[in-house]
């Protein structure tokens, strides 16, 4: 597109009136009415010094506000960010190891519960045995007692019985005897007659 | 090209000898800057654990550059990252303010592209004689390299240094200026092809199309040349940052 080479053209873009070419402003299409003014504007040299100037300038002035304000901002912002996960990750560490040893200790302490209940059913069946067995003996020496005396009783009767036979039948060979002989014989020949009777 | 023209917007009186107006040139590098400004302002502004979608875009172009520093200087990049993300963001930004109808595009200034690649070359020459002293020139002499061709190598690396500068003022340039023209010369053909009728109208269609896949591809190169400056920015200080490593 450059027709004319701007830099062989010294007149063309001089120095101190850089402002006098761009003077047509009817332009339609890409033809050749944009070339009226010498080739590229790149290249008119008149505009270089306040380019450069401003663009070290507004670069520094960049350069000072990213370093010294928004960088360290957005980094100190990925750095934290960082730091809370790998913090968060540890904190999840942690707890996870405790709900563990929680867990290990809560089975242990479940272990334990379930040793003492089965002691303690044993023991309460033990002692549930031990005293029925106390109250049974107790009960058949009581009913052993009872019998025992029940029998002495029915004992005691018996002879009570059998003494009373026995002076049933004195008093009545007393009285045979008298009534026979007419002549009542002393108790001790009836005892004695008797004695020798019963055995 | 109308497009790439100076205008003066406001006058300023000359300092010794040159003319330092604010141009429509230097007004958007203003606005670029003042944008960047802007944008990091309320992407910070919350400085949320959990980030928005501004203060993620945020994140992203800083850790995009903080990543480049760390990866191609190394440790010593912290010190480099604020330079080069506002080469990246200020340049960024001029490129994509540029894409907008209308707006104006520094970075398709000769002077400006010129103005930043001296920059970049400046401070590598800076931090190569503030880290090595003299030994910045050891930059020229590769080891390893037999005697007899030494003197050849050496020239060849002080014309590729001194090269440096120029393709990175003329890599940017050229992809904005061409980008635009693309688009202007399409743009051309719309109005002319549209005038000639209904096939013409097919025409126009067909490249008003085009115009908006390059427009789409120009917002890319926007981007990607500003990324490449950063890139390229890192190269050039790696090489005197960890001169002794060569």
């Amino acid at each position: 597109m450059a027709q004319t080479t701007p830099e062989l053209d010294p007149g063309a873009a001089p120095v101190d009136t850089p402002y006098g070419t761009p003077s047509q402003d009817t332009y339609a299409t890409t033809t050749e009415a944009d070339q009226g003014s010498s080739g590229l504007p790149q290249f008119e040299f008149g505009y270089w010094p306040g380019q450069i100037f401003w663009l070290l300038i507004v670069f520094v002035i960049l350069y000072v506000i990213l370093s010294k304000l928004f960088l360290p901002r957005v980094g100190g912002v990925i750095e934290a960010r960082a730091a809370k996960i790998e913090g968060d990750l540890a904190d999840a560490r942690t707890a996870r190891d405790e709900a563990e040893r929680q867990s290990s200790e809560a089975a242990a302490e479940l272990a334990q519960a379930r040793a003492r209940a089965q002691k303690t059913a044993a023991d309460a069946k033990a002692a549930a045995k031990a005293e029925a067995e106390t109250r049974n003996a107790a009960e058949e020496a009581k009913l052993h007692e009872r019998l025992a005396a029940a029998e002495a009783s029915i004992q005691a009767g018996r002879e009570q019985a059998m003494a009373n036979v026995r002076n049933l039948a004195a008093e009545t060979a007393e009285a045979i005897v008298e009534k026979l002989s007419g002549k009542a014989p002393t108790r001790a020949e009836v005892d004695s007659a008797l004695s020798r009777n019963a055995a | 090209m109308k497009q790439f023209e100076i205008k003066q917007v406001l006058e300023l009186p000359a300092v010794a000898g040159f003319d330092l107006s604010i141009t429509n040139s230097a007004l958007w590098m203003i606005i670029s800057a003042a944008t960047v400004t802007l944008f990091f302002a309320a992407a910070s502004a919350k400085a949320a654990v959990v980030p928005g979608r501004l203060q993620s875009v945020g994140e992203m172009l800083y850790e995009l550059i903080h990543n480049l520093t760390d990866s191609i200087i190394g440790h010593e990049g912290k010190k480099y990252f604020p330079f080069v993300f506002t080469l990246f963001a200020f340049i960024l930004c001029m490129n994509m303010l540029g894409l907008i109808p209308y707006f104006f595009t520094s970075t398709s200034q000769l002077a400006v592209t010129a103005t930043l690649g001296l920059l970049v070359i400046s401070v590598v020459i800076g931090v190569g004689f503030a880290r090595n002293g003299l030994g910045f020139f050891k930059l020229f002499v590769p080891s390893g390299v037999p005697i007899f061709v030494l003197p050849l190598v050496v020239v060849i690396e002080v014309i590729s240094f001194l090269v440096r500068p120029v393709t990175l003022a003329l890599r940017l340039f050229g992809n904005m200026v061409g980008g635009h023209v693309v688009l202007k010369v399409f743009g051309g053909f719309v109005v002319s092809l549209g005038a000639l009728g209904v096939m013409g109208v097919a025409g126009a269609l067909v490249t008003l199309t085009g115009i908006v896949a390059i427009t789409a591809l120009e917002f890319m190169v926007a981007f990607l040349q500003a990324f490449v400056f950063a890139v390229l920015a890192c190269v050039y200080l790696n090489d005197v940052v960890n001169l002794h490593s060569h």
